[in-house]
């Protein structure tokens, strides 16, 4: 549970997996951050000067941190980002990387998570960066391995890193910089965060909440009734008590938000029968240059990608001074790169 | 027999062998005679020779938290697997967990493999209580529709002749509603129950917990009440359509689990529909907020007391709840653990009596089928040991009278199969004693249990093949000491 406990000076990093976020204090969160921080610097030295990321030299202490170890990334659902990202992450820090996809291992004949979880350990995974469609399946995998497991985007329930990485790119971007060195601990108090699309389906949505709501954050989620059903009893109870915002009007959640943060539609919806169309959805919920106008006047724009462009959000917007999307799939390096030395520093014993 | 404590031993001991219990001095719960209080059983060579009602000095040190005899209890829902799924459960193991769980009697679900919709594999059924040893009478209920297609009737007056205690197609819910009115009419003219799962299959397809706080924060795909409210609500329109033609006709819903359900059920009882429910132990004492880790009985998690508030004090995560670990796939069930507000409505449906009986749903499964994500794990909670103990929890906790409590394990879900003629005669043999009463002369078919001993639910402790409990770990109240069935040891708790 996200303890705000003011001034807690971040000790030791407890956690040996990283499944949700809802177990990360404070003290967790700067943790984190300070540790992409030094990340980054890691990572922007070693960026310029490498060709084949192969975990050489650089990168002092930190980029010695996953050497011997190897991550395997073993992934059940499509994704370009996430698994890229980890895999730098990974390399920078001295790892050895495997790629598992579904499509083409034993996972197509029929082998369960568990057996396909105690095979990769049996060939040498130090740390298992899991994805996959059944919320909590990081779970059982990490009951069942020995090492370290991270939640790489399980169902519709948690994207650990993607919240990790949105919340140091707010802290860095805000205000021109201003905050990117504060710590979590109030961060947000008296902004107003806009988390507008299909909450319902979304993993990012849901981390997000835990993040932006200990930061201190107003958060408003909005999308049609369809899309943000069962979230009304959520905000009534609040994030373990710390309240939000549902609506379904995207301009009360965006008017004056410091952050407008927009979710993929997945175009399965209409035939779900939860949206009767594209255009009525875009003309509800996308985000425009005419809609963001309402927010802060140095409003941030976020999107977890893929995009659909015209549909969730103008491409104007998508590529506009505002939108800080790049810097979000660039922060994901650093931010996983903190994870991942966080959790091995941490050993296996906890 | 009795030691200083009055628990009972016997003296012959072993399983299956007739039963000597000379003297058994405890708290008896008599529901058909309404009569609760401190007594003393006679059992010789398997017959109850005497029940005596003690009081005045006689009576000293019985009281109605120590042990406790009462008629064996009767489960109007369990899934034996047998044949078909020899991992999850046999018929043998199943009906050992039985009688540990203080059954004596015990409604077998239809839906093995192949299923029981004929009269060749109700045969085979008895055949293999037979070869099993156990004196747990076992009643093969018949499949609905052959093959449980949910298209065709069954061979029902065969199925009937055959003995069968009713007719279902549970786990499927009846989908066609003029298969389930000719089914109501049929099986009323040939004087026996129609058990229906009530479920709504186009609003619960990959649905994981029910919906509400729990599933949308865990990401959980939601499982509406309406899913069951919408399906009560056809069968009772349905029942009262075909009872005006065949009023024999009589409908069982198995496990409501939904505060609506019962508004439906007692608005029909109230307009004279022949129609009974039962509810779990699970849904009574559990919620959908263990999934997310909590271990809170349900009452634990309802509004402070003078609150005027019916729901939960807050979610799990609000009210710092969360002690275990998400997504455990022994909580994956059908329908799904609901929030406190329901199981409280389970609980007041008993109280009021709006529903008969208590039945487990006991549904073993072997670890292939459950040691899996969540959302692909089967449904089904191994429960068939552990009710008594959670029922005794709700006792404990004053929801419930033990009166009740006892009565909904016995004369409740005897009269669910006999109609309002009492227990059925013909099934399970004439020598059988009728279900849920202690009839002194009969065969002698009852349960003793400590209601203040605690005792760990492990793996171990478990007789049943399906390990998946959510309770591994946990104490329950009410350690069974004693269960004769038809005369017989059916378990008998080793000696301390």
């Amino acid at each position: 549970m996200i303890a705000s406990t003011p001034g807690a000076v971040a000790a030791t990093w407890a956690h040996r997996h990283l499944l949700d976020v809802d177990v990360l204090s404070i003290a967790d969160l700067d943790l984190v951050m300070r540790t992409a921080d030094r990340m980054a610097a890691i990572a922007g030295a070693r960026g310029r000067d490498e060709g084949a990321s192969d975990g050489g030299a650089g990168g002092g202490r930190d980029g010695q941190a996953l050497r011997g170890l190897n991550v395997t990334i073993l992934f059940y659902e499509a994704s370009t980002r996430t698994r890229v990202s980890f895999e730098v992450a990974a390399r920078r820090l001295g790892a050895e990387v495997v790629n598992v996809s579904a499509t083409g291992s034993s996972v197509e004949k029929g082998e369960s998570l568990i057996d396909t979880v105690r095979t990769l350990e049996a060939t040498g995974a130090h740390v298992l960066v899991i994805r996959h469609s059944v919320s909590g399946a990081p779970y059982l995998a990490a009951r069942h391995f020995g090492g370290h497991v991270v939640n790489g985007g399980d169902g519709r329930h948690a994207h650990p890193t993607q919240a990790l990485l949105d919340l140091y790119t707010v802290r860095q971007r805000l205000d021109g910089g201003a905050l990117a060195t504060r710590s979590i601990d109030g961060l947000l108090v008296g902004r107003k965060v806009a988390i507008v699309g299909d909450v319902l389906h979304s993993r990012v949505a849901r981390s997000n909440l835990w993040t932006l709501t200990a930061a201190g954050a107003e958060v408003w989620v909005a999308g049609p009734s369809t899309l943000v059903r069962g979230f009304e009893a959520w905000a009534a109870s609040g994030v373990a008590g710390r309240p939000f915002h549902v609506t379904t009007d995207a301009g009360a959640a965006i008017r004056d938000a410091s952050v407008v943060m927009t979710l993929r539609l997945q175009k399965e919806r209409m035939a779900a029968g939860l949206l009767p169309s594209l255009g009525e959805y875009t003309a509800g919920y996308g985000i425009t240059p005419e809609r963001l106008a309402a927010a802060a006047s140095e409003a941030l724009v976020m999107h977890p990608g893929p995009m659909n462009e015209g549909v969730e959000i103008a491409p104007e917007v998508a590529s506009g001074p505002r939108s800080v999307i790049t810097a979000q799939v660039a922060n994901g390096v650093p931010i996983r790169m903190a994870v991942l030395s966080l959790l091995v520093a941490a050993g296996t014993t906890r | 027999m009795t030691g200083p404590g009055g628990v009972p031993s016997t003296r012959s001991g072993r399983p299956g062998r007739p039963a000597d219990l000379d003297v058994s001095r405890a708290w008896i719960v008599d529901p058909e005679s309404g009569r609760e209080g401190p007594g003393e059983l006679v059992v010789r060579g398997g017959i109850l020779e005497a029940l005596t009602w003690l009081d005045g000095r006689g009576a000293a040190g019985i009281d109605d938290r120590g042990v406790i005899a009462t008629p064996g209890f009767v489960d109007l829902h369990a899934h034996l697997r047998e044949p078909g799924n020899a991992a999850a459960e046999t018929i043998a193991s199943g009906l050992a967990a039985a009688a540990h769980g203080g059954f004596t009697t015990v409604c077998a679900m239809p839906n093995t493999t192949p299923p029981v919709d004929g009269p060749a594999a109700v045969q085979a059924f008895r055949a293999r209580v037979a070869a099993s040893g156990s004196p747990v009478r076992a009643l093969p209920y018949g499949a609905a529709t052959a093959g449980r297609a949910g298209e065709q009737l069954a061979a029902l007056s065969g199925l009937a002749a055959a003995g069968v205690a009713g007719f279902t197609d549970d786990g499927s819910p009846i989908h066609a509603a003029p298969i389930l009115a000719s089914l109501l009419a049929y099986a009323g003219m040939l004087g026996l129950p129609v058990i229906d799962h009530p479920e709504d299959p186009s609003l619960t397809a990959g649905a994981e917990a029910n919906e509400g706080v729990v599933a949308t924060v865990l990401g959980l795909r939601g499982w509406p009440a309406a899913a069951e409210v919408g399906a009560v609500a056809r069968d009772l329109a349905i029942l009262a359509d075909v009872v005006r033609d065949e009023p024999r006709a009589r409908l069982h819903l198995t496990h409501l689990s939904v505060a609506g359900s019962f508004e439906l059920v007692r608005a029909a009882r109230a307009a004279g529909l022949p129609v009974t429910c039962d509810v779990t132990p699970h849904h009574l004492a559990l919620t959908d907020e263990w999934i997310a880790g909590a271990r809170r009985l349900a009452w634990q998690a309802l509004g402070g007391a003078g609150s005027g508030d019916p729901s939960s004090t807050g979610d799990p995560w609000s009210s710092g709840a969360i002690v275990a670990e998400p997504y455990d796939t022994s909580l994956r069930v059908n329908p799904p653990l609901r929030t406190p507000a329901d199981a409280e409505a389970c609980a007041a449906a008993l109280r009021d009596g709006i529903a008969d009986a208590i039945a487990t749903d006991h549904a073993p499964h072997s670890a292939v089928d459950k040691d899996v994500e969540f959302g692909l794990a089967a449904n089904g909670i191994s429960g068939i040991e552990t009710a008594l103990g959670l029922v005794l929890e709700l006792v404990d906790a004053g929801r419930l009278s033990l009166a009740t409590a006892i009565a909904a394990l016995t004369t409740g879900p005897a009269r669910v199969l006999g109609g309002e003629a009492g227990a059925p005669d013909g099934i399970g043999g004439a020598a059988r004693p009728p279900l849920g009463r202690l009839v002194v002369g009969a065969p002698a078919d009852l349960v003793v249990f400590d209601r203040s001993a605690r005792w760990t639910v492990t793996r171990d402790a478990l007789l049943s093949r399906g390990k998946h409990s959510p309770l591994l770990g946990r104490d329950l109240p009410g350690q069974v000491l004693l269960t004769l069935a038809g005369g017989h040891v059916g378990f008998e708790a080793p000696p301390t």
